[in-house]
């Protein structure tokens, strides 16, 4: 029973995935998408899922489309412009590696925390660690030397959205 | 009426996102040259990678959209941009990762010039 409700709660997103990528809504395309998403969701849902409800919480999915329509308009609009910036005129460049402590407990979490980090230019995830619960982040211009003052600058907000979509 | 409107917003939207990230991977490989340290270049690298791949891609499918012309093939057009993009966003960090992660581990290259290095600190302070 575990196993068949934590396939089906991955057999969804995949059919979807599938029906998008392949660009064909008819009902025949569904139904096999759904069994192939079923069968490779029996393979893997051990190793994806550790609990199917969070997949089934419309709030998590709300704060995912939120998070995802924010990160990709405004914070990369503004990192974007940072790099730009120091492209075209390199004089202003403040390298640097810091500590951003965070304070999420599941592995999603912190792999958008450092995905997110890491997409944004300017920063780049250097190294983690695991038990301090802290990344080593190279910031392009650092404006804070401190722990706290790195962590306020650079990962607030992603941190935020990522305790409200998967802790 | 409607349906004419949200084809303009969609079209023109995706032109000027192609256009923008046209611009932003010509920025991207500037700042490769110009950029004197590899970790720096990493930075442009992420330039290229979301502002001159995702977007772009995103810019592509909006534009298939539109295009009523091709009659289903728009939606194959249009469902494979949005699905590269989407992996682009999730699997770009990984390689960027791995490089400053392996670069650092193997000391190829230090980051110089720098303000501070906390990491270096640290590790100094294990005895790693």
């Amino acid at each position: 029973m575990g196993r068949a409700a934590k396939a089906a709660a991955l057999a969804v997103p995949l059919t979807i995935l599938y029906l998008v990528y392949t660009g064909s809504w008819s009902l025949f395309e569904a139904v096999i998408g759904f069994a192939a998403s079923f069968i490779v969701g029996l393979l893997f849902a051990d190793a994806v899922v550790s609990r199917p409800s969070k997949l089934y919480s419309p709030v998590r999915w709300a704060w995912a489309l939120v998070y995802a329509v924010l990160y990709f308009t405004i914070i990369e609009l503004r990192a974007h412009a940072q790099v730009v910036k120091l492209i075209i005129s390199p004089g202003g460049m403040k390298p640097g590696i810091v500590r951003v402590p965070y304070s999420v407990e599941t592995d999603y979490a912190v792999t958008t925390i450092a995905n997110s980090i890491t997409n944004t230019p300017g920063t780049v995830v250097v190294d983690i660690d695991e038990k301090g619960k802290k990344m080593y982040v190279h910031w392009i211009k650092v404006e804070d030397e401190t722990d706290e003052g790195a962590r306020r600058h650079v990962s607030m907000v992603f941190e935020k959205y990522a305790k409200r979509i998967f802790d | 009426m409607i349906a004419g409107l949200v084809d303009a917003i969609l079209y023109y939207l995706g032109a000027a996102l192609l256009l923008i990230g046209g611009v932003l991977d010509v920025i991207a490989a500037i700042g490769m040259n110009r950029f004197r340290n590899f970790y720096l270049r990493l930075h442009a690298a992420t330039v290229g990678a979301i502002g001159g791949g995702f977007y772009p891609l995103l810019g592509l499918g909006m534009i298939a959209l539109t295009m009523h012309g091709l009659g289903e093939t728009r939606l194959y057009i249009a469902g494979i941009a949005f699905t590269t993009a989407l992996f682009l966003a999730l699997t770009a960090p990984v390689g960027s990762h791995a490089l400053a992660q392996g670069a650092h581990r193997g000391r190829v290259v230090l980051p110089e010039p720098v303000v501070v290095n906390k990491l270096l600190e640290d590790e100094e302070k294990q005895g790693r």
